[in-house]
């Protein structure tokens, strides 16, 4: 008797259910925000209290670098600086290099923090070895950036701008990085022959398929080819070949100026 | 009657309308096509005619623009400036002219557009702009169209050029606003039911009259997690708009680099990104500066809406700056302090000690007069028996025996009684709390902040000794940083280690670097001598010292010797600690020289609300000890009677500020219990003891002043003082002592009987100093 | 005027005197002489719809033609004597204030059986259990027993 009671409100509960999440799941979806938390948190590799200093070389290269400003303008060495300090770190910056950088350059710690909140390729939280940035701009999204993005996420079991267990791949979002003519796209900052030689590269034409294939071949250590990945296209070129410009173009007319 | 009446008017508009006949009559034919041919009459008899009505027309409206030209030949009438504002032309050539919707104006050049509206009395809406901030021109409300110009303008950063025709009120512009609320509000709750901004937004203002009644966004709200900035400023981020005039406060008013602009676009807000609390001494101006909901006072929140409470005028009495405020109450409550434009003392800023100490004035207070019994407890008994006692006393002791200080927060009429009385007693033991035992009173320039509160911005070197004016007068410090930020400057500083919110020199510690520069061997007299308008700023701490009278000829030589008084500028200040310390100085409560001596040997103690217990431990153990005063605060333990009195939200009194500016502070709130006015109170005890005052209404008593302190009398204006140099023989170098200078106050959140009561500054001083 | 006359003796004839002057009384017409809203309703009602009657009595009328747009729905109340306007049930507010096109018969299906309540008028104001006293009021039958202020304890020396 209880038990057929029990089924039966679990029957209309699950109904119910079904009623419910159709109009909620437009409404309740979260906006997307392409930059991580705009502010810190404590973890155990990432504390105020920290020391962090330059290697002596990058120090070299710190005098270099503000030599490039007048002494009373040393606030803009803040961006090449933050740049340094990324690769120095794995390719992220914890905060007390930013209150490093901020002594060096003689500002209050908060000037740096805004600066490098702004940039989002400035990572302020641990990235992996392969940090994956999906392009999350107008053209990519509506060629479909947001399904490449679900599609790594639930490949990888992450969440945006978290780590693999493993250590090797973070998903984050990127602004247009000028591919639209190819989008979707992805940017793979790739840190694994050290995050001072640290390279992007860019994986076109993408589709939620053939972008986890990427991810795997990175994972097996291969290097994919990068640019488009649609075998029909060649760079930017239209599918199938070209459609115009068939033959060599006509110069420019162009007055003959020995003529007069 | 009103039939009558109406009956004679009804005979009157028939007898009119047959006079003149009505242009169309009551049948259906109407001649419209022609009204344009008799215009003028057609408008008295349709006026007239009041139950027929017709539209009339004139050529003017069906011809755009012939009308348009009509409208450009009138001659506007000038109107007022915006919220008074001020045009100061340096030079007569600097002047630039402008039309703002169709009216010239003259304005100096560097003006900006917006500027340039508000001369002309438009008043354009803002978020980002502040005019004592730097300019952001982030909002991008303020947009106003200028001829020749494709887009809309933003007024606030774009400067005025000569002959520019700036419209404010053109489709053009309030599309343009529209567009601007409508984006703003994207992302605004719309919860300004349970906001405490709710009738004192900028956002809701602006909203009736650019904002639709919907919106096209349809996606979700953004929402940002709210920020700990400590004890006093309450946050909630998502209803933050990000016109950064908080950012930019905090980092030029108040100096300090904690806030900033984190993120960007839709996901940008305003953050300490790590956790920090607003350590300033300035930090509740950001709630009034916010033009949202987003910053407001934490011991404000919910507590009452701003159309439920009445603004008293009044002055602040925490510290000598008498910055001007203004007191809400509801009932017999005061609700929250707000400050009061006074370009001359605070601008418009207020410090938090000033704007948060309000609920120590419901806490802790006197509420009817007490006398000691024989088993050392309190009881309350009637003013009758309290008066009767004191007066018995006051018989009993010899006239030598009785001593009378006045507190940190007496005001001038109070002072003045108290002098009067004990002068008519017989004693000349009476001083004001704060002065130490021999201030030099002689001369008025000797305390008064000569430079005065606004003349600090101009200028460009400053001494600073044995004063921390951060935490002795915030709005002077203020001025200080303005003057540094401004014209780069120099601040030499003479002390103990302590915070600046700008770049200082720290050139010692104690008087033997005085004494340096006194005897001109310190690189800082060089930036003395180069400076135009050098400033010796002196604190209120020296007069407790023993060798103060050689410390007053070295600063005096200094004076002398960095040329700090020129025509037209006078550079030697000293920054008095206490609302009470000018006028009791000017109106002669001055300590005699065997003073210290006539206290340990005091039979009767009155203590006019004087809480020091310096002063207190020099009580003789058989001195009859009364105590006047709002608050049980440290005093009352030792005294034997209580008076209780009113507080300075609650009574008339006059104040003078440490640059010599006599102001007066309004009753916002009635008195506590059976608590009377101070002055009342010894007039009172005057006429019980039988020596009575020849004063029964504050008029009089203020008469009474006027042939003491004149100056006292003039409210808002400052009283300058004469100056007289070469005064002292130099002295000083051998009676200098050796002993550092201390801090003044030690602790800046509890400074007088009233912010020692008060919950607020408890939780300030605990949180905040132990973040420093 | 003619045809009310003509009208009102034919129901006095179909009807008897008596049947027609209580008809008269409950109907309303007999306090149109002190309430001229009541007498201006019953003028509206003149060739107007009888859109329908809830459960009070009210009678919810419309007219479309000949009226300006916005006054075309009215409400004339059960409760002739006093009247407000909380007595329109919530499922007719809606038809009534152009909210909706549906009728408040219409709506009632949607009521709720299980805890949907039975509508009550406001009576705010009528009667001292429906009159709310802030504490301290006079009224209030608990005393003021506070202060605005927190006074020094001398207990405590």
């Amino acid at each position: 008797m209880l038990s057929k009671v029990a089924r039966n409100a679990g029957k209309h509960l699950a109904g119910f259910r079904q009623i419910l999440r159709q109009p909620f799941q437009v409404n309740l979806q979260a906006r997307s925000f392409s930059t991580a938390l705009n502010y810190h948190l404590d973890s155990p590799d990432n504390k105020p209290d920290m020391p962090w200093d330059f290697t002596d070389a990058n120090k070299e290269r710190v005098k270099e670098l503000l030599s490039h400003y007048p002494s009373n303008y040393k606030q803009s060495a803040v961006i090449p600086l933050l740049d340094l300090a990324q690769q120095q770190h794995g390719g992220w910056i914890p905060v007390s290099a930013m209150n490093t950088i901020a002594k060096i350059i003689e500002v209050a710690p908060i000037r740096v923090y805004e600066v490098a909140t702004f940039y989002s390729m400035f990572n302020r939280m641990k990235v992996g070895k392969y940090h994956l940035q999906v392009c999350g701009t107008t053209p990519c999204m509506i060629r479909g950036s947001r399904e490449i993005e679900e599609a790594l996420l639930k490949h990888l079991g992450v969440k945006r701008n978290e780590v693999t267990k493993d250590g090797l791949f973070s998903v984050g979002e990127m602004e247009c990085m000028g591919s639209c003519v190819n989008a979707p796209m992805i940017a793979v900052a790739d840190y694994s022959k050290g995050s001072e030689g640290y390279t992007y590269n860019y994986y076109e034409d993408l589709t939620p398929k053939r972008v986890i294939e990427i991810v795997e071949m990175l994972r097996r250590g291969e290097i994919p080819p990068v640019g488009t990945q649609n075998p029909d296209r060649i760079r930017s070129g239209p599918q199938g070949g070209n459609t115009t410009l068939l033959r060599e173009p006509k110069p420019p007319p162009c007055r003959d100026l020995d003529a007069c | 009657m009103g039939l009558g009446l109406r009956a004679i008017q009804r005979s009157k508009t028939l007898f009119s309308s047959r006079l003149f006949p009505p242009p169309f009559s009551n049948s259906r034919v109407s001649p419209l096509p022609n009204s344009r041919v008799f215009s003028l009459e057609n408008v008295q008899s349709a006026s007239i005619n009041a139950p027929l009505r017709c539209f009339h027309s004139r050529a003017s409206l069906q011809n755009p623009e012939a009308s348009a030209a009509a409208v450009s030949e009138e001659i506007p009438r000038p109107r007022t400036p915006v919220g008074g504002a001020r045009v100061e032309f340096t030079s007569p050539e600097d002047a630039i002219e402008v039309t703002v919707d169709g009216f010239q104006v003259k304005i100096p050049k560097g003006f900006t557009v917006l500027q340039a509206c508000e001369v002309a009395g438009v008043d354009i809406p803002r978020f980002c702009y502040h005019s004592r901030l730097s300019i952001a021109g982030n909002c991008r409300m303020c947009l106003v169209e200028v001829e020749k110009s494709p887009k809309p303008v933003a007024s606030c950063a774009m400067p005025a050029l000569p002959g520019m025709k700036i419209k404010t009120n053109t489709p053009v512009a309030k599309k343009a606003r529209e567009g601007v609320m409508e984006f703003l509000l994207m992302n605004h709750p719309l919860d300004c039911p349970i906001c405490d901004q709710g009738g004192e937004c900028d956002l809701q203002d602006q909203s009736m009259a650019f904002g639709s009644d919907r919106g096209r966004f349809i996606d979700t709200k953004r929402s940002v997690v709210d920020k700990n900035l400590g004890p006093l400023v309450k946050t909630v981020m998502t209803r933050c708009i990000q016109c950064t005039r908080c950012v930019r406060f905090a980092s030029e008013v108040a100096g300090v680099q904690d806030l900033g602009m984190l993120g960007r676009g839709s996901g940008e807000e305003i953050g300490t990104y790590v956790e920090n609390l607003m350590t300033s001494e300035l930090s509740g101006n950001v709630i009034d500066i916010c033009p949202v909901g987003a910053l407001t006072s934490k011991p404000f929140a919910f507590k009452a809406r701003n159309w439920e409470m009445k603004g008293t005028e009044s002055i602040d009495v925490t510290d000598a700056v008498g910055s001007n405020i203004r007191i809400d109450s509801r009932g017999p409550e005061v609700m929250r302090i707000l400050p009061r434009l006074n370009e001359d003392v605070n601008e418009e800023w207020i410090s938090d000690k000033t704007r948060f100490c309000y609920d120590g004035l419901k806490r802790q207070r006197l509420n009817d007069p007490m006398i000691r019994g024989p088993d050392g407890r309190f009881k309350p008994v009637t003013w009758r028996d309290t008066l009767a006692i004191v007066a018995e006393v006051i018989h009993q002791v010899n006239p030598e025996e009785i001593v009378g200080i006045a507190g940190l927060l007496s005001d001038a009429e109070s002072m003045m009684a108290m002098k009067d009385l004990l002068n008519k007693l017989g004693s000349d033991n009476i001083w004001c709390e704060g002065d130490g035992l021999h201030p030099q009173a002689d001369l008025r320039s000797g305390y008064l902040l000569n430079t005065s509160i606004a003349g600090l911005e101009k200028a460009d070197a400053i001494l600073l000794v044995g004063t921390q004016p951060r935490f002795e007068a915030p709005m002077v410090n203020a001025r200080i940083r303005k003057a540094v930020r401004s014209s780069q400057a120099k601040v030499g500083y003479i002390g103990p280690p302590t915070d600046f919110n700008y770049d200082i020199n720290h050139l010692g510690t104690g008087p033997s670097t005085l004494l340096r520069i006194a005897e001109g061997r310190h690189p800082f007299c060089g930036t003395l001598l180069s400076a135009k308008r050098p400033a010796l700023i002196a604190g209120a701490g020296l007069f407790d010292r023993n060798d103060q009278n050689a410390l007053l000829s070295a600063l005096h030589t200094i004076r002398d010797l960095g040329r700090l008084v020129k025509p037209e500028w006078n550079g030697f200040n000293l920054l008095l600690l206490n609302a009470a310390q000018a006028a009791g100085l000017d109106l002669g409560l001055i300590p005699r020289p065997n003073s210290i001596h006539n206290l340990s040997s005091a039979k009767l103690v009155y203590l006019l609300g004087a809480d020091d217990s310096k002063l207190l431990d020099k009580i003789p153990n058989d001195a009859f000890v009364v105590y006047q005063g709002h608050h049980g605060d440290k005093s009352v333990y030792r005294a034997n009677v209580i008076f209780p009195s009113a507080a300075f939200s609650e009574k008339e009194g006059t104040y003078e500020n440490t640059e010599g500016r006599a102001q007066r502070t309004a009753p916002a709130v009635p008195t506590v219990g059976d608590a009377r006015d101070d002055w009342k109170i010894l007039r009172a005890l005057s006429e019980v003891a039988g020596v009575r005052l020849p004063y029964d209404s504050a008029l009089a008593l203020r008469a009474r002043i006027r042939g003491v302190a004149p100056g006292l009398l003039r409210v808002d204006e400052r009283e300058e003082a004469s100056v007289i140099s070469g005064a002292f023989s130099p002295d000083f170098c051998r009676k200098l002592g050796s002993e550092d200078f201390g801090k003044a106050v030690e602790n800046f959140y509890m400074t007088d009987s009233i912010t020692r009561a008060s919950k607020i500054m408890a939780q300030c001083s605990s949180t905040l100093l132990k973040q420093k | 005027m003619a045809s009310v006359v003509r009208a009102a003796m034919k129901a006095i004839k179909e009807k008897g005197l008596r049947n027609f002057f209580r008809e008269l009384k409950e109907e309303g017409y007999l306090r149109c002489l002190p309430d001229g809203n009541l007498l201006q309703t019953k003028i509206h009602n003149i060739g107007a719809t009888l859109v329908g009657v809830d459960k009070f009595g009210n009678k919810y009328y419309e007219r479309l033609e000949d009226t300006q747009f916005g006054r075309h729905r009215w409400v004339e109340y059960g409760d002739k004597g006093c009247y407000n306007a909380s007595q329109v049930p919530p499922e007719w507010h809606g038809w009534l204030h152009f909210i909706t096109d549906h009728t408040g018969d219409e709506l009632l299906m949607l009521k709720p059986k299980r805890y949907g309540v039975e509508h009550r008028e406001n009576f705010s104001g009528e009667g001292d259990e429906y009159i709310y006293h802030s504490k301290g009021h006079s009224l209030n039958p608990g005393q003021k027993d506070w202060t605005r202020y927190q006074p020094w304890q001398p207990t405590k020396a």
